[in-house]
C-alpha cells in the first residue's frame, strides 16, 4: 500500500512524509532499519541511478540550465523531477524490503490458512522458502566431491563449462530423488488428508491492527480518487 | 598441466601441524591443532562421533578445506601452494554419499570421469578402469545407468571411480555406513589389495568391528582432537574404554569378550579364538 | 494384525518384479525382522505393507493385502496412515522441513488429521515421553543430531496413534550414539507391546529386538521363522546377510578347536 501511495502523492514533500511515517519509523520500531536501508538501497540503486540521470539531462521541455557537462545539460526542472522519481523509488524498494524483513512467512502462511487456503498449498510456500539454501548446500557438497576427483574448477572457460555437467547432474537428480522421500514420509502422516487441519494457533491480531488495517486501506482509495478528479491539483 | 605435480616421489607421506579448521559461520573450531603423522603404505582408521572433525580432518588432506591455522604437508610440500586438482592426483577422497557424486549415464563413464581429469587416456585409462571395476565387483556393468544399481552398489562405484585415479593415498569416508555384507566384505578386499600395493590407506568409520580387523593403526577423535592413537590392540584395550566412552564409543565385541574372559587385549575375533586357546 | 498373501510388487517402468509371492503376518504386539542384502526387496516390501506402495509409489501390486481380515486395496494413503506408520533411513528427508520446533513436527501428524486442538497436544506429548525427548520439545528439529532426528520423526508417525510402525532400515546412517539411542527406544516399543516390522543389516540388532525374522533374497522369501533359528541357519551369509556376533565367534571359535564352552560362558554374562 505504501508503494501505491507513494506513486500516487503528487509533488515531492507528500513523499517524503510518507517514506518516513510509513518505512522509516517501523523500521526502528522492528529494529531492522540498518538491514533495511542497505536492503533498499542495493534494491532501487541500479533504477534509481539510471532514472536519476536520464531525468536530470535528459528532462522534455525543461528550459533553466543547471549545469553543463560537454553537449549534456542538467536541468532545474529535470533535477526536481528527478528527485520526485528517486523519492517514490526509494519509498517502494524500502516498503517491499520492510515486509519482507518485518514478515515471517510461517506467521504469513498461517494466516492465510486460516482464512481458507489448503494446508498443501500453505505447506508449498512454506517449503519453497526453505529450498534455495538446502540446494546451495548440495551444490556445494557435489562440487566439492568432483573436484576431489580431479575437476578442475580454476581452468579455461570452455574446461569450466564442461564441468557444470558431473555438478548440475547430481543436484537435479539428488533433488528430485530427495524430493520423492520427503513426499513419502509426508503422506505417511496424512498430509494428502483432504479438507482443513487443525491449527495449533493463529498468529496474533490485535482489533487495533485490524482497524488501523482498514484506515490505511481507506485512505489509499481517498488518496486514489483525489488524484484522479485532481482536486488538490 | 593443472594436475602436474612439483615433486620428485610417488610414494606419499601426509602431515598436519597444529591444525585448526574454524568454519566460517560458527566460530566453533572444528579441528583444535590436530597434529597427525601417517606414513607412506599406513593403513590408518579414523573413529569418534559425528561432528568430532573426522571429516574437516581428511578434507584437508586434498585441499577441498584449507587451515585456519597450521599446516598440511604432502610428501614434504606444503598443500597451501597446491591446487585441489594437483592434490587430487595424490589423495582420492571417496565421499560418503555417492549420489553427491555420480552423474554419468554408465558405470564406465562414471569411472573414468576420475583419471580423464588426471589426464589418462588410450590403454592405460583402459586398463585403471577395469581393474577398478573388478575390484569393487562391477565388471560386466560398464554399459548399465548408475541409478540402477542398488545403493550398496552405487557406494561400490563411488569407491571405484576413485580407485581408477591410481592414488598413492585414498581416503574413504564412512565406507561402511549403509553399506550391506557383501558391499562390507568387498570394502575389505579392496583396503587389503590397496595396501599390499603400497598404498596409504585412511577411512572413517563407525564400525569398530571393521576397524580392528582392517586397519593396524586407529586414531580416535573428539572435539577437534585426536584422544587415542594406536593400534587396534592399545585403543581397544580394557585402560582405554573410559576414553572411548567419553566419546560414547564401545570397543569391538572380541575386546569386550576378551575383557571379560581376562585374555588381555582382543580387539579382533583372531586374537580372541588364539588366546582363548583349546 | 496385517497379512499379506501371495503379493508380489513392479515398479512402474521396471522389467521385472521386486517381490514375488510374499506372504507374511505382523500380528499386534509382535517384533518382525526383515533381513536380506541390498535390492532383496526390504525396502520394497516396506513400502508396500505400509501402503505406500502403489498408493504414492506407483508400479503394481499383485495378491492381498488385509487389516485385521479387511482388504485394505481401496483404503487412501491418509487413512492408512493412521493405522501403519513408517520410517526411513534418512533422518532428515523425514522432517517436514517447515516448523521451527521439535512439538510442532510431532504434531504435524495429528494436526492433518483435523483432530481437536486438545487432543493434538496430548497425542504430541505422550509421543516424545513415550520416547524420552520431552527435553528436545521446543529445540529447532533441523538442527538436531541424526539420532535424534529419528527419534523425533519417530515421535511424529507415534502421535498418529498406528496400530503398526514399520522401520526400513532406521539405524544404517547413524554413528553410534544415535545407534544406541534409536536401537534402546525401539526395545522399549517392543517391550511395551508395540507391532513393529523392521528391516536392518544389524542383525545384533534385530536378534535383541525380533521374535520371527524373514529374510529376503531376489523378491522371495529365503527364509522364515523364530529369530533364534534363522540367525542360526548356515545359509545366512550365502544370502548376504552377516551372522549375528555371538553366531559368528561361536562358530569361528568351534573351527579353530577353541574352547567354545569358555566363550559361551562369556556370552552367557550378558
Amino acid at each position: 500500500m505504501t508503494a501505491i501511495a507513494a506513486v500516487a502523492l503528487g509533488g515531492l514533500p507528500g513523499p517524503i512524509i510518507l517514506v518516513a511515517a510509513a518505512v522509516v519509523l517501523p523500521a526502528m520500531a522492528a529494529r531492522v532499519l540498518g538491514r533495511l536501508v542497505r536492503t533498499a538501497l542495493l534494491l532501487a540503486l541500479p533504477i534509481a541511478i539510471s532514472a536519476f540521470l536520464v531525468n536530470l539531462f535528459f528532462f522534455p521541455g525543461a528550459t533553466q540550465v543547471l549545469f553543463r557537462i560537454g553537449p549534456i545539460v542538467a536541468t532545474v526542472e529535470g533535477f526536481g523531477f528527478a528527485l520526485e522519481i528517486l523519492i517514490r523509488i526509494l519509498a517502494i524498494s524500502g516498503a517491499v524490503t520492510l515486509f519482507y524483513l518485518t514478515a515471517r512467512p510461517g506467521d504469513l502462511t498461517l494466516d492465510l490458512e486460516r482464512r481458507g487456503i489448503s494446508p498443501r498449498i500453505a505447506f508449498v510456500i512454506n517449503a519453497s522458502v526453505q529450498t534455495v539454501p538446502a540446494l546451495v548446500e548440495r551444490a556445494g557438497q557435489i562440487t566439492a566431491a568432483q573436484r576431489a576427483r580431479g575437476l578442475d574448477t580454476e581452468g579455461n572457460i570452455w574446461r569450466r563449462v564442461r564441468g557444470i555437467v558431473p555438478i548440475v547432474g547430481p543436484v537435479i537428480l539428488g533433488s528430485i530423488a530427495e524430493v520423492e522421500e520427503r513426499t513419502m514420509a509426508l503422506e505417511a502422516r496424512g498430509f494428502t488428508r483432504p479438507g482443513r487441519r487443525t491449527l495449533l494457533w493463529t498468529p496474533a491480531d490485535s482489533v487495533r491492527q485490524s482497524i488501523g488495517r482498514w484506515l490505511m486501506l481507506a485512505a489509499l482509495v481517498g488518496l486514489i480518487v483525489v488524484r484522479l478528479t485532481g482536486v488538490l491539483g | 598441466m593443472s594436475h602436474d605435480w612439483p615433486g620428485p616421489s610417488p610414494v606419499t607421506e601426509l602431515r598436519t601441524e597444529g591444525l585448526v579448521h574454524r568454519y566460517a559461520d560458527g566460530g566453533v573450531r572444528a579441528l583444535d591443532g590436530v597434529d597427525l603423522h601417517v606414513a607412506a603404505g599406513e593403513r590408518v582408521a579414523i573413529v569418534g562421533q559425528n561432528g568430532s572433525g573426522k571429516t574437516t580432518l581428511v578434507r584437508h588432506l586434498n585441499g577441498l578445506l584449507r587451515p585456519t591455522e597450521g599446516r598440511v604437508t604432502v610428501d614434504g610440500t606444503d598443500a597451501a601452494g597446491l591446487t585441489i586438482a594437483q592434490l587430487a592426483s595424490r589423495v582420492g577422497l571417496v565421499f560418503q554419499d555417492p549420489d553427491r557424486q555420480i552423474f554419468a549415464g554408465s558405470v564406465r563413464s562414471e569411472v573414468e570421469f576420475g583419471p580423464r581429469n588426471l589426464g589418462r587416456a588410450g590403454a592405460e585409462l583402459r586398463n585403471a578402469v577395469s581393474a577398478a571395476l573388478d575390484a569393487t565387483g562391477l565388471a560386466g556393468e560398464e554399459a548399465t545407468n548408475p541409478y540402477d544399481l542398488g545403493q550398496s552398489r552405487r557406494k561400490l562405484l563411488a569407491l571405484a571411480s576413485v580407485l581408477a585415479m591410481r592414488t598413492p593415498v585414498l581416503v574413504l569416508d564412512e565406507p561402511t555406513t549403509g553399506q550391506d555384507a557383501r558391499g562390507l566384505e568387498r570394502v575389505r578386499t579392496v583396503i587389503e589389495s590397496a595396501a599390499s600395493e603400497g598404498r596409504t590407506v585412511i577411512a572413517i568409520s563407525h564400525d569398530m568391528r571393521f576397524v580392528a580387523e582392517s586397519f593396524e593403526r586407529v586414531i580416535v577423535m573428539r572435539a577437534g582432537a585426536i584422544i587415542l592413537d594406536g593400534s587396534a590392540s592399545h585403543v581397544f584395550a580394557a585402560d582405554a574404554w573410559d576414553a572411548l566412552a567419553s566419546t560414547h564409543l564401545e570397543p569391538p565385541l572380541a575386546a569386550a569378550i576378551g575383557q571379560r574372559l581376562d585374555l588381555g587385549s582382543t580387539p579382533t575375533d583372531a586374537s580372541l579364538i588364539r588366546a582363548l586357546g583349546p | 494384525m496385517i497379512a499379506l498373501a501371495g503379493v508380489g510388487y513392479r515398479y512402474a517402468g521396471a522389467a521385472g518384479p521386486a517381490l514375488l509371492d510374499i506372504d507374511l503376518e505382523l500380528r499386534d504386539g509382535e517384533v518382525v525382522g526383515l533381513a536380506g542384502a541390498s535390492e532383496a526387496g526390504k525396502t520394497t516390501l516396506c513400502l508396500v505393507v505400509s501402503g505406500l506402495a502403489p498408493r504414492t509409489v506407483g508400479g503394481q501390486i499383485r495378491g492381498q493385502v488385509t487389516l485385521d481380515g479387511e482388504d485394505v486395496d481401496a483404503w487412501p494413503m491418509h487413512r492408512l496412515s493412521q493405522t501403519i506408520g513408517i520410517g526411513f533411513q534418512n533422518p532428515s528427508t523425514q522432517l517436514s522441513g517447515v516448523t521451527d520446533t521439535v512439538f510442532e513436527e510431532v504434531a504435524f501428524g495429528p494436526m492433518n488429521l483435523a483432530l481437536p486442538r486438545v487432543e493434538v497436544v496430548a497425542r504430541s506429548w505422550a509421543a516424545l515421553d513415550l520416547l524420552r525427548i520431552d527435553a528436545l520439545a521446543e529445540r529447532d528439529p533441523r538442527r538436531l543430531s541424526g539420532g535424534q532426528q529419528q527419534l523425533v520423526a519417530m515421535a511424529g508417525l507415534l502421535a498418529m496413534r498406528p496400530a503398526h510402525l514399520v522401520l526400513d532400515e532406521p539405524t544404517a546412517q547413524l554413528d553410534p550414539a544415535g545407534t544406541r539411542m534409536v536401537g534402546e527406544a525401539i526395545e522399549r516399543l517392543a517391550a511395551d507391546g508395540a507391532s513393529i516390522l523392521i528391516a536392518e543389516q544389524k542383525t545384533d540388532l534385530l536378534a535383541s529386538i525380533c521374535s520371527r525374522l524373514l529374510v529376503l533374497d531376489g523378491g522371495r522369501v529365503a527364509l522364515s521363522g523364530p529369530s533364534a533359528e534363522v540367525l542360526a541357519d548356515l545359509e545366512l551369509s550365502r544370502l548376504g546377510v552377516a551372522e549375528p556376533s555371538e553366531v559368528r565367534l561361536r562358530r569361528a571359535a568351534d573351527a579353530a578347536g577353541a574352547n567354545v564352552a569358555r566363550l559361551a560362558g562369556a556370552f552367557a554374562r550378558d
